[in-house]
């Protein structure tokens, strides 16, 4: 029988990449307590991502596997990219349209009550809602 | 079929011609369900995207409620548990029995440590009256804290997304433990073996991915 | 060939038990109940279409209410898409044929394949508990919020569609692993046959995008229990969020449902005009192209759905990009016919028929990807028309021909050619006549899914009707005939169309429990022909099984 050698990470190398993820870990709870502007997203994202990687290279040994396994992986992340940003090319610019109104309708029910409040006599104000 | 040739192992399927070839299919499975889970959470990855960029004050207002040393702890039981996990291969690929088994007995331990750790976090919201859906009314006041103020609009959509995102997720910590608990049974059982650990392996692969996808919840939901 | 009485051992012979067919794990076996289960759905499906025809043929009620029309043409729908056309040509043809093709003995995980096939049939029974429960009339897109606010039914079919969808991925991931990992010496990526190019472009789009599906059926789910807010816009969440989720399955599903339709065809093209489909690895590789470009384009369901206009734009050009590699296929099978020698058989009837229709629907599918014309277009007849050329005229015909074309391998029978030929004339006639018109209804502005309209499109509903009858005629005798051939249709040779991929070339007819008693050695393409005369030299007709398969 044919037998191909299957890489074996050694212990040392597990232990070091765990104590880095403890680390890292500990770190972004740190980080995230103090107030760093815009950069508390960016810089938690990058952590996590930096652990995930860690995982997936060196405990889930994409390291030394089959490239097609990389490539597997890889384009599952891809689309999950893919979901997320078409997702929000709507999203994010909802309302570009003359005929359709930013937000929720929530959103403009809470208005609503908002004026209604400063001008408790006025029925007329409605926002693209047709009378009940 | 010749199946009791002298070189024909007992975990060698009829269909395949090798062990390497069953080894490489069954890993190759196990990566393509992996995508299947990435792309079943990315669907509350978008949502948690799209409601953040539209109201990212209540985001933040309502992740102050969660508590990041409780997450934090979690997350590196998840971390240790996906540690042992690795060990756990290394000595099946070494033939080390005894390592093996002690190793994925305390990644069950730890799984189940998470668990408990995520009861707690549950228990202290639904007390508060924070629960997914319809029943969403935060009351009361604990360690100075007044819930009734973080009843804003769309923080119902934050906590139903917590709610949804770490309950599917807690359900594959449970299927996991299953998972571990058949293969812990057939370690001691003698099994396994440098020739032979695909199972494994491949729950191994499964468990670290649960893990990664802890990672990126804990500072999405707990900490920005 | 020994034709001794009892035959040589074959895969329906070998063990006739009905226990040994249940828990079989033979992917012949499995991919035959898959056949019987798509079939049952199909003639249920079929069978509601043939009463919403009826209903429309004059204004008002004919023969039921507005309530149970709803709920025909919705039932008719989530049957259809996901128990017939998702598993039909994958499951069915993909299971019988793909191992043999690739000179496997069996698919990667067989036992996979037998859990995906219970997981349909019990996805397929909970979606239709929704029958008991009643009142499921909302269409097969489930969208918010009207499908969280009316009765329990939407309960039953959300976890059926959760549940099949299981199948679905088990299925794809047990097809990719098998294409990678278990084909024959010699066969490689350049000499695979292009259905199996095309399953594998289908696999990595049940893999990738059914999962979704789940999480979106999943959190439809607790919207309507838990009211979570995520969809429903009375609760502050985002109904048209809703549609991202559902159609970044569901226009995908719309690939999985035509691309092993184009592996089909590309098989009957190159085998019955006895040539080398042109442009082979334009004609594979543009099936993986398609599978990753159909995920770019969902949006194009929603230019009416209040999405920002920058995404609309996005969304519609993308569209256009699919009919660079649709076409690149339909330029070279027309090719291949042109440069090889055509044989009409019925199954390269259905292919050419194929062409017809699917490019009809084709091309209107880019007319509709066109923003301005889609909000004329958008939720009228011509939409209907669209997907069914595309679906029906697409898929459902090359499932047919590949029936057609499989049907003595699996069954060890020939069928009744003239009978098979008048059928495709029907099928083909009747087809064309049920959904033409609703294209010119479509345009003049007859909204889809209404149970009453005004007087002016009465005829062309007539004509619909009277075509979806001519079409029922064809398709059941189909159904007769392929069952009369199990009783007294001829008993087909090893390789009855002279094709060269190894389910005709290596194996007997029906084949071998393992397919093959030794592992084929491939030395040649699948199409080549030229290479193959020693095959032929009894002029075409091939009935010798080479010696290495005994």
């Amino acid at each position: 029988m044919s037998h191909v050698e299957h890489h074996v990470s050694s212990i040392k190398l597990l232990t070091t990449v765990f104590g880095g993820l403890v680390f890292l870990t500990v770190f972004t709870v740190l980080t995230a307590q103090l107030d760093l502007g815009p950069l508390n997203v960016p810089l938690a994202l990058l952590i996590a991502t930096t652990k995930a990687a860690l995982v997936v290279i060196i405990f889930m040994a994409l390291k030394w596997d089959n490239k097609v396994n990389t490539a597997i992986f890889g384009i599952g992340v891809l689309f999950v990219f893919v979901f997320i940003s078409f997702t929000l090319f709507d999203t994010l610019f909802r309302g570009d349209l003359t005929n359709t109104v930013e937000g929720t309708i929530q959103d403009q029910m809470i208005q609503e009550e908002a004026m209604k409040a400063r001008e408790p006599a006025s029925d007329a104000i409605q926002f693209n809602r047709t009378p009940q | 079929m010749a199946n009791t040739h002298s070189d024909h192992p007992a975990h060698l399927q009829h269909h395949f011609v090798s062990s390497e070839q069953q080894f490489d299919a069954a890993k190759m499975g196990m990566w393509l369900f992996l995508v299947t889970e990435i792309l079943l959470f990315s669907g509350m990855f978008v949502a948690y995207t799209v409601y953040r960029s539209w109201h990212p004050e209540v985001f933040v207002l309502s992740s102050e409620l969660l508590n990041p040393w409780l997450g934090g702890l979690n997350t590196i039981v998840l971390l240790a548990s996906s540690f042992t996990v690795a060990l756990g291969i290394h000595f099946a690929q070494v033939n080390n029995k005894k390592g093996l088994v002690i190793n994925l007995v305390l990644t069950f331990l730890f799984a189940l440590t998470f668990l408990v750790v995520k009861y707690f976090e549950y228990t202290a919201k639904f007390e508060h009256g924070i629960f997914p859906g319809a029943a969403f009314d935060p009351h009361g006041v604990s360690h100075g804290v007044d819930y009734a103020m973080y009843n804003v609009p769309y923080a119902r959509q934050f906590f139903s997304i917590y709610f949804v995102m770490t309950g599917i997720h807690g359900v594959h910590v449970l299927v996991g433990m299953g998972l571990f608990t058949w293969i812990t049974i057939r370690a001691i059982k003698g099994e396994f073996s440098s020739e032979y650990y695909t199972p494994v392996e491949n729950c191994g692969l499964y468990w670290h991915l649960v893990d990664i996808i802890w990672i990126f919840l804990f500072p999405l939901l707990y900490l920005i | 060939m020994s034709e001794s009485a009892s035959g040589p051992i074959n895969y329906l012979s070998h063990d006739k038990s009905i226990k040994s067919w249940l828990l079989t794990l033979d992917h012949k076996r499995i991919g035959i109940m898959y056949l019987i289960a798509v079939s049952i759905a199909f003639l249920a499906g079929g069978i509601l279409a043939l009463l919403v025809r009826v209903e429309l043929m004059a204004p008002g009620e004919t023969i039921m209410s507005a309530d149970a029309y709803n709920q025909a043409f919705t039932l008719h729908a989530v049957l259809m898409i996901f128990t017939f056309i998702i598993p039909a040509v994958p499951a069915v043809m993909g299971n019988f044929v793909l191992p043999l093709q690739l000179g496997a003995k069996d698919v990667a995980f067989p036992r996979l394949n037998l859990a995906s096939f219970y997981i349909y049939l019990l996805g397929a029974c909970v979606a239709l508990g929704a029958l008991v429960v009643g009142r499921v009339d909302g269409g097969w897109t489930f969208y918010t919020p009207y499908s969280t606010s009316v009765g329990d039914g939407i309960l039953y079919i959300t976890t059926g569609v959760f549940i099949m969808g299981f199948s679905s991925i088990l299925t794809g991931l047990n097809f990719i692993v098998t294409i990678h990992k278990m084909r024959a010496p010699g066969l490689t990526w350049n000499r695979l046959p292009l259905f199996i190019w095309s399953i594998y472009a289908t696999s990595i789009v049940q893999v990738l995008a059914t999962p979704v599906i789940g999480i979106t059926m999943v959190l439809l789910f607790l919207e309507k229990f838990l009211h979570i807010g995520i969809f429903d816009p009375a609760l502050g969440g985002d109904p048209v969020l809703f549609q991202h989720f559902f159609w970044f399955y569901s226009h995908p599903a719309v690939y999985i449902m035509i691309l092993p339709a184009f592996g089909i065809i590309s098989d009957l093209m190159g085998t019955f005009s006895r040539h080398q489909v042109a442009g082979y690895k334009f004609v594979a590789l543009s099936s993986v192209a398609i599978a990753f470009l159909g995920f770019l384009v969902w949006g194009h369901h929603m230019f009416v759905s209040g999405q920002s206009a920058i995404s609309s734009t996005i969304f519609s050009l993308i569209t256009y990009l699919i009919g660079i590699p649709t076409a690149v296929k339909v330029i070279n099978w027309v090719a291949t016919m042109y440069k090889g020698s055509v044989q009409l058989k019925t199954p390269m009837l259905y292919a050419i028929a194929f062409l017809f229709t699917f490019s009809i629907g084709g091309f209107t599918g880019i007319m509709l990807g066109v923003l301005a014309i889609d909000i004329h277009l958008h939720d009228t007849y011509f939409v209907v028309a669209h997907f069914h050329y595309v679906m029906m005229g697409g898929n459902v015909i090359a499932a047919l021909g590949g029936l057609h074309y499989w049907w003595p391998k699996m069954t060890g029978r020939m069928f009744n050619e003239k009978l098979g030929k008048l059928a495709a004339a029907l099928v083909f006639i009747g087809f064309n006549l049920t959904f033409f018109p609703q294209f010119i209804m479509g345009a003049q502005g007859m909204p889809r899914r209404y149970y009453d309209y005004l007087p002016e499109f009465q005829s062309y509903h007539l004509w619909s009707t009277y075509g979806s009858w001519v079409l029922g005629v064809g398709l059941f005798l189909i159904l007769g005939y392929l069952i009369a051939s199990l009783i007294n249709g001829k008993k087909a040779g090893p390789n009855p169309w002279g094709a060269l991929t190894l389910e005709w070339t290596h194996t007997t007819t029906p084949p071998h429990p393992h397919n093959f008693t030794e592992t084929p050695i491939v030395t040649r393409g699948a199409y080549d022909f030229h290479l193959a005369k020693d095959l032929f030299a009894k002029g075409g007709e091939v009935s010798e099984v080479p010696s290495s398969a005994k």
